[in-house]
């Protein structure tokens, strides 16, 4: 072999592997630590990063997380997990909302796991075949700015925000994402079609302003952008906690019922740590953790009886919920998102 | 004389090699897998139709935008008689550094009903503005013009002065300029157009928070809102075509001029601008519309936070993270392009514009494509499956993402030194790579800098890719902000976005300060 040829292909091949051991600092669970186990989570961070972090010290366990961005910046954790379907690095999914957890269990994605911690959990709330496990609720709340608007005036309803004393004063999320996209899909399933097809068309007559997520939403009323919003309670309570002109309504708690969300918990199907992915969910599924994301900024309402409740929020034992069929809720999303687009030109 | 092409082979062979595992085999993967399974057919009905429109006008809107406010700005800086010159470059590139996203939330704060602009005029004064694809358009527009200028700079300083020097003899000033110093740079303004253009439809950030029906947003409302990949491969087609045509066409009118700019002489031009009010006014306009603003906006917001420490606090690992990852992507970028770029600059004339073609759309396709490529290709039993999950995925990431463009900037860098330097040496008895690493690598070092720099930059802000294969448990900068948004106060974004400028403000001084340290000797 020539001596250029030698020359060459050695220093070719020492800078690649140069870069590419100085690149390779992976999380590998047996180099780096004895226990571990890998949560993606799509429960926003500030709120789910405290609770595992409190996991990681009480159980020694090392948590290896990968958080979601909001709805609409990222394609979002699901899809990573469907992609990594054929070799799976997750262990367990935590999610805020229904929708991305029943594509998962549709797509084969899940595996089935009854926690003992389960027991008390409202059976409404608790998947049939153990795919999944809801805890620590929110609820899809109508925000309204108290400078703008008086209590007793504000809507009550969802179907009150086509009214045109509202006109130009309406912000909801992109309901093609997120706990929005949830929401709608319930309301159809519950509502019928042809009444909510009508509601999304006088809504548009109404200028809704479609934003980019809760968060937006929220903001938008808090400043007096617009007097109300659709959002959640979590993403409230944080203008309320930094002492911003806001409060909330429980819609529909006299007519369809008010929505629900619970997180999701659930075990990845051929997950790298089954065991310890089970431990993770008995602890997500603990009165402990209800209390944590309860006393949070989060609000989250408490699913286990007698586990003590948010304040701003009332308890879900005070007003009448939704009735929902998740899985068939989550059927309509694919549907809804093609009617939407073109009733509200998305 | 077989020992030259050997080596010269293997080197590029090499470099070839991780170039197509790197950005070809994620986005055939993809398309593959996703197209096979798609359960909608295409047809161009009047929505597709519409995105089309939407998607050439973004691109074009801001192609245009960048170029008219970089281009003179580029030759100012190349031959005005101005004030602290490095800082003003500087400070003139620094909305590069801006991710554009933030940069469209700082437009929405200030054009709102409630913004800054509606609270000083009294009324709404941008009204149906504010959420458009014109807005989005200016956004894109000030955020990349900085491309435009860097170009026309570099592609002024590169005209020989007694060009323009033999035409002052029998011509005016404004007859030289237009007649003789336009022609010249003209090809490497329009180069940096079609880059400029490139990232504007392949853009995500700005037309989702402005509300504009794009390509892009709908690739991603494919796969958040329907977990459709076969949908958003379908909706890749379209993209990719545009920007095919627009390749095409850019490199029919330019010929080889698209990759290559003269190598100056040293001799310096006679067309000069004395420093004048007016074109002080005229840069400062531009330094406070497209940095000032955005800046004062985001600070605005920054200081209602109630803790700016405590927004900063625990994101020191992913500081550091960032900081590790993007200076070993650009490097690898670099370390790769200037090898292909080479090759792209000393090929015959038909390959090199299938290449340069190639290369202008594998730039253009949006990240979520190349993440799930990524995770297909990587994430599997064998030799493969140990990189997964470590961070070579993130090095790998930015080379997917910014190889093609970093080959085409370096092909152009290569092609300024003159063949004749190369045969020199080799009739010296200098090997190939003898020659490369004493006469060719130090000619083109003003070049590697600056591509590095701005793979460093966009590596750096990268997310789309990013937090698809970022391994467990580690997180970078960017992915940081992004998680944090979604119930942090938009203060503490604010805190977090300048953060970010200003840790990748750094390596742009240093930049300045060599660029100036070269103007005075």
């Amino acid at each position: 072999m020539p001596y250029r040829y030698r020359t060459a292909l050695g220093v070719a091949l020492a800078a690649f592997t140069v870069v590419a051991l100085a690149a390779c600092r992976g999380s590998d669970p047996g180099a780096q630590a004895p226990r571990t186990v890998t949560i993606y989570v799509s429960t926003d961070r500030v709120f789910s990063e405290p609770v595992l972090r409190a996991y990681e010290r009480q159980s020694g366990v090392t948590v290896n997380a990968v958080y979601d961005t909001e709805e609409t910046k990222s394609t979002g954790l699901a899809n990573r997990l469907l992609a990594e379907q054929a070799r799976p690095q997750a262990d367990v999914f935590w999610s805020n909302e229904p929708v991305r957890t029943l594509v998962l269990k549709s797509r084969n994605a899940l595996a089935p796991y009854r926690s003992p911690n389960a027991e008390g959990i409202p059976t409404a709330l608790v998947d049939t075949d153990g795919f999944w496990t809801g805890f620590s609720a929110r609820i899809r709340v109508i925000a309204y700015n108290t400078t703008l608007v008086k209590a007793a005036d504000a809507p009550t309803s969802v179907f009150d925000l086509t009214d045109p004393r509202w006109r130009g004063q309406v912000a909801i999320a992109d309901p093609r994402f997120g706990s929005t996209s949830f929401h709608v899909a319930a309301l159809y399933a519950a509502a019928g079609d042809e009444r909510m097809d009508a509601f999304f068309r006088g809504l548009k007559a109404n200028d809704v302003k479609i934003v980019d997520g809760n968060s937006v939403v929220r903001d938008l009323v808090a400043r007096g952008e617009v007097k109300v919003g659709l959002t959640d309670t979590d993403d409230v309570n944080v203008a309320i906690e930094d002492g911003q002109p806001i409060a909330m309504v429980l819609p529909d708690a006299a007519g369809l019922g008010v929505p629900v969300m619970p997180n999701m918990v659930s075990l990845i199907a051929n997950a790298p740590h089954v065991e310890e992915g089970q431990r993770l969910i008995d602890y997500l599924l603990s009165r402990d953790v209800e209390e944590q994301l309860a006393r949070s900024e989060a609000v989250q309402i408490p699913l286990h009886a007698g586990v003590p409740g948010p304040k701003n929020v009332p308890a879900i034992d005070t007003f009448t919920p939704m009735t929902l069929d998740f899985t068939k809720a989550a059927q309509r999303v694919e549907d809804v998102t093609g009617r939407l687009a073109g009733i509200l030109g998305l | 004389m077989w020992g030259w092409r050997s080596s010269r082979t293997v080197v590029i062979g090499l470099a070839a090699a991780l170039f197509v595992v790197s950005c070809v085999l994620p986005l055939a993967s993809f398309l593959m897998t996703s197209l096979r399974g798609a359960a909608t057919a295409f047809t161009l009905d009047a929505r597709q139709w519409g995105l089309l429109v939407n998607t050439a006008g973004l691109g074009v809107g801001t192609a245009v935008v960048a170029t008219v406010i970089g281009a003179p700005l580029g030759l100012l800086l190349a031959r005005a008689s101005l004030p602290s010159k490095a800082l003003l470059r500087v400070g003139l590139a620094a909305p590069l550094l801006l991710p554009p996203y933030v940069v469209a939330l700082a437009w929405t704060y200030l054009g709102n009903s409630r913004g800054l602009l509606a609270t000083v005029a009294g009324y709404d004064a941008l009204a149906a503005w504010t959420y458009s694809l014109p807005a989005a358009v200016l956004v894109l527009g000030l955020v990349l013009y900085p491309l435009s200028m860097l170009a026309a700079e570099v592609a002024l300083r590169r005209i020989d002065g007694r060009l323009e020097e033999a035409a002052l003899m029998v011509a005016g000033p404004r007859g030289v300029f237009w007649r003789i110093t336009v022609p010249l740079v003209a090809p490497g303004i329009m180069a940096a157009a079609l880059v400029v253009f490139v990232l504007a439809v392949s853009e995500f950030g700005v037309p989702g928070v402005l509300r504009v029906r794009v390509y892009t947003t709908e690739i991603f409302t494919a796969f958040a809102a329907l977990y459709d990949p076969g949908r958003a491969a379908l909706l890749a087609l379209p993209l990719l075509a545009l920007c095919l045509v627009v390749a095409v066409a850019a490199v029919a009118l330019l010929g080889d001029r698209f990759v290559s700019a003269r190598r100056g002489a040293g001799t310096p031009s006679a067309l000069r601008f004395e420093r004048s009010r007016a074109l002080l006014a005229g840069i400062t306009v531009v330094l406070v519309t497209a940095l000032g603003l955005p800046l004062a906006v985001l600070a605005r917001e920054a200081l209602n936070s109630r803790s700016i420490i405590a927004a900063i606090g625990g994101s020191s690992e992913a500081i550091v993270n960032s900081l590790r990852l993007a200076t070993l992507g650009a490097s690898a970028v670099v370390g790769i392009a200037m090898w292909l770029g080479y090759a792209r600059a000393r090929a015959a004339s038909g390959l090199g514009r299938l290449a340069d073609i190639g290369l202008v759309v594998l730039f253009a396709v949006p990240g979520t494509l190349v993440g799930v490529g990524l995770i297909d290709i990587w994430n599997r039993p064998g030799p493969f499956g140990g990189l997964y999950g470590t961070d070579g995925m993130l090095v790998l990431a930015y080379l997917a993402r910014l190889l093609p463009v970093a080959v085409l900037a370096l092909a152009a860098s290569s092609r300024t030194i003159p063949m004749s330097h190369e045969e020199a040496a080799a009739v010296s008895g200098a090997g190939w790579l003898r020659t490369m690493g004493r006469i060719v690598v130090p000619q083109m070092h003003l070049g590697l800098m600056a591509a590095w720099l701005v793979a460093f930059v966009l590596a750096f802000g990268e997310l789309g890719v990013s937090i698809l294969v970022a391994p467990p448990g580690e997180t970078t900068l960017p992915i940081r902000i992004y998680t944090l948004i979604a119930n942090a106060p938009s203060s503490s974004v604010a805190v977090l976005a300048l953060l970010q400028a200003g840790i990748i403000l750094g390596p742009l001084v240093v930049l300045g300060a060599i660029l100036a340290h070269r103007e005075v000797s």
